[in-house]
């Protein structure tokens, strides 16, 4: 880190570097979004954000996650991330691939070091077998009239804050990646109609795909004892007059097709009913209690007041509303097959119910990408805590004497321990022999 | 059948309810007499409260056909199960008998909240809606349960730290606070279990996510839920750092994991009954 920053890119790269701006990053990102949980959004309460204080609503508190300045705050922290991690890569690289064995007794680690004495020959003989039995990359060096050496265990621990680091800055790439590059949208539609994908309802990005969703079914089903199993809907892709694929999805278990994902989201019962005028008949598909329907070239709407009988025996009652009249003009029951004439204009034919599947289309590129940063995520983590990097480091002087010590990630009470096993296995001695480290059996007494 | 199963889930709910609270007397009346008879006492109590509690899990998973993890009763007994878990083995593994003053409040309490707060209907194995019959929620409570109640463990950790290292009390021989540990034994544990904790949290996250992304296609909505859990986990990522980077031990720490563990007690309580969201049901 560049401690005596001058010009001003300087200033800026030693201001991103610094952890505590990652941490006050951070904690600014954890306070905001907690406020956002308190205060009600408008995307969830659209009504009670609308009577907070105007100040909350100007700042962006009742639509916090998707202001500019949550944004930015999530920005920075990917920023300083970033930073933070290249400024440690040639350290964590070399320490990792290129460990060098200490040059002189400052390099040893100081704050578990131990001297011992022996003979040359059989402390080098013993120090080597034993780092190797115990699986350490073992690397030593003639200099002189001393031999030195470092040995390394679990060395892709040093990666452990690298890779969650930059898991975090994936992950954020994979949300920006479906915000510039996806779409959201809802479609509710009856079981034989087809929609357009252009024609569903966006809430988010642009459609690109041309094609058609035919919803072939769509029910609701229940299991033997009465509970809802689930509600599925079976539907083709038409591309080009063409049934293209073809699948059944339910919730929990959505369908895709060139990148776009179907959910189901929702279910509606309704009737299918066809419409006659001048010999032409036209299909009509109707949700129970729905919006109404209007006649083409009339001021007559067609409304599904209640659906009875059962989906073998359907049965409907209608009415038939005048624009402008509160009251219904005709009303009626209609079993399936039954016709009726609306005011000498049209005859309505009852077919049959339909449901009706509300689902949720989306097309998220940047999903990948987020798994990919949620697991490396993961693997920082065990990472960073059960693949601890051991390292251990000495130098053997001619007159016979061994200096040696040991550094680890960060716990010292296990390494002190382990550091006392291997010093035990290299004298030959018990280490409870040997003032100021702490073995096993010590720490145990010490809990008791 | 169901019947008597059901009479059986009923009769150890209780069981389980009497045991957590007679081990939690019996641990603090150990702290002050020292008497190991009452110490193996409060255990054996433990065990049996913990079997109880594993009794009205199985017996509810036999009577719904499916895994207790679809309410807000179902979720409180496999909460406690976890804590129980974790606690039993950090009381086997390091002989910290101690620590059950700290951590049997909290399952004891959670029990009381039932009794209190929730009607037979919220208590009864209920038809579970089409979004929550995914395999991802089994890994996703299973794995909240092992983190929420590894967090639990360090939240007593961080207690008994900080009773331990209160002014004047350090080198006291008499006492409760003799029945302690040494601090940085309480110290260096606490980072341990936090160790075990944090990624099992992260999995939580993750697990909850993809989740979303099968049910609602969309694996993050800053629902109220998903947002306590990030900060719970920001917390928890902010000790990590802390510790690591600038050797915050002691006092500090133990103040994070007491705050840390009240966050997830907020994630799993104060979202459901304060805020609004998605997991309405959890």
């Amino acid at each position: 880190m560049n401690e005596n920053p001058k010009s001003w890119t300087d200033k800026l790269w030693y201001l991103f570097s610094s952890m505590k701006m990652g941490l006050a990053l951070l904690g600014a990102t954890a306070l905001t979004s907690g406020i956002g949980t308190i205060l009600p959004q408008t995307e969830l309460e659209p009504d009670r954000a609308e009577a907070v204080s105007r100040i909350w609503q100007v700042l962006g508190f009742t639509h916090v996650y998707s202001t500019a300045w949550f944004r930015l705050l999530l920005g920075l922290l990917c920023v300083n991330l970033l930073v933070c991690s290249m400024q440690r890569f040639s350290g964590t690289y070399n320490r990792t691939f290129k460990p060098r064995p200490p040059q002189n007794g400052n390099d040893i680690p100081q704050k578990l070091r131990q001297e011992i004495k022996g003979s040359t020959e059989n402390l080098r003989l013993k120090t080597e077998k034993i780092l190797r039995d115990r699986g350490f990359r073992l690397i030593g060096e003639e200099s002189g009239e001393s031999w030195s050496f470092v040995a390394q265990k679990h060395h892709l621990g040093y990666w452990s804050a690298f890779i969650v680091h930059i898991a975090f800055v994936i992950l954020i790439s994979g949300a920006i990646l479906g915000m510039f590059f996806g779409f959201k949208g809802t479609m509710m539609a009856a079981a034989g109609t087809t929609t357009a994908l252009k024609n569903i309802n966006l809430s988010k990005g642009t459609v690109t795909q041309d094609f058609g969703v035919k919803v072939n079914s769509a029910e609701d089903r229940f299991l033997p004892n009465g509970e809802r199993d689930n509600w599925y809907t079976n539907l083709s892709i038409i591309e080009n007059g063409r049934e293209t694929a073809s699948g059944t999805l339910s919730v929990n278990h959505p369908f895709t097709y060139k990148g776009v994902t179907f959910y189901q989201a929702s279910f509606d019962h309704g009737v299918h009913l066809t419409a006659d005028v001048t010999g032409q008949t036209m299909p009509i598909y109707l949700r129970n209690q729905g919006r109404p329907f209007r006649f083409p070239n009339t001021d007559l709407y067609l409304f599904i007041g209640g659906m009875m009988g059962s989906p073998q025996q359907p049965v409907i009652l209608f009415q038939i509303y005048k624009a402008g009249n509160s009251q219904p003009i005709q009303s009626g029951q209609l079993s399936a097959g039954e016709s009726t004439n609306v005011q000498g204009q049209y005859k309505v034919t009852m077919e049959g119910y339909a449901g009706f599947t509300g689902l949720q289309v989306k097309k998220d590129p940047g999903v990948t990408v987020v798994w990919l940063g949620s697991g490396l995520l993961l693997l920082g983590l065990m990472l960073s805590f059960y693949w601890r990097p051991l390292l251990v480091s000495g130098i053997l002087e001619q007159e016979g004497r061994l200096t040696l010590g040991m550094a680890s990630g960060k716990i010292i009470g296990q390494t002190e321990t382990e550091f006392g096993k291997l010093l035990s296995e290299i004298e030959g001695t018990n280490s409870k022999e040997r003032a100021g480290l702490t073995t096993d059996l010590e720490l145990k007494e010490r809990v008791l | 059948m169901n019947q008597g199963l059901q009479g059986l889930e009923i009769s150890m709910f209780y069981l389980t309810l009497v045991a957590y609270f007679l081990s939690m007397v019996l641990y603090w009346v150990w702290l002050g007499v020292k008497s190991n008879i009452l110490g193996k006492f409060a255990t054996a109590l433990t065990i049996i409260g913990f079997a109880g509690n594993t009794v009205v899990l199985v017996a509810r998973t036999v009577i719904a056909q499916r895994l207790p993890l679809s309410n807000g009763y179902e979720f409180i007994l496999t909460f406690c199960w976890g804590i129980l878990a974790v606690y039993l083995f950090a009381e086997f593994r390091y002989k910290l008998r101690a620590l059950g003053s700290f951590v049997m409040p909290i399952p004891f309490l959670l029990l009381v909240f039932i009794v209190m707060k929730m009607g037979p209907d919220e208590r009864v194995a209920q038809a579970i809606p089409p979004a929550l019959k995914s395999q991802w929620l089994t890994f996703h409570v299973v794995t909240a349960m092992l983190s929420y109640g590894a967090f639990a463990i360090s939240f007593g950790l961080g207690l008994m730290y900080l009773l331990k290292t209160r002014q004047g009390v350090t080198n006291q021989k008499d006492g409760l606070i003799s029945r302690f540990p040494a601090a940085e034994i309480l110290d260096d544990l606490a980072y341990k279990v936090i160790g075990f904790a944090l990624p099992l949290l992260t999995l939580v996250i993750i697990t909850g996510a993809i989740w979303a992304d099968y049910a609602w296609g969309t694996y993050w909505s800053w629902d109220p839920k998903e947002t306590w859990s990030l900060i719970t986990w920001i917390i928890y990522t902010g000790y990590v750092h802390a510790r690591l980077m600038y050797g915050w031990k002691g006092k500090r720490a133990a103040w994070m994991a007491v705050l840390g563990f009240v966050a997830v007690i907020f994630t799993f309580f104060g979202v459901n009954y304060l805020l609004p969201g998605l997991h309405s049901y959890a």
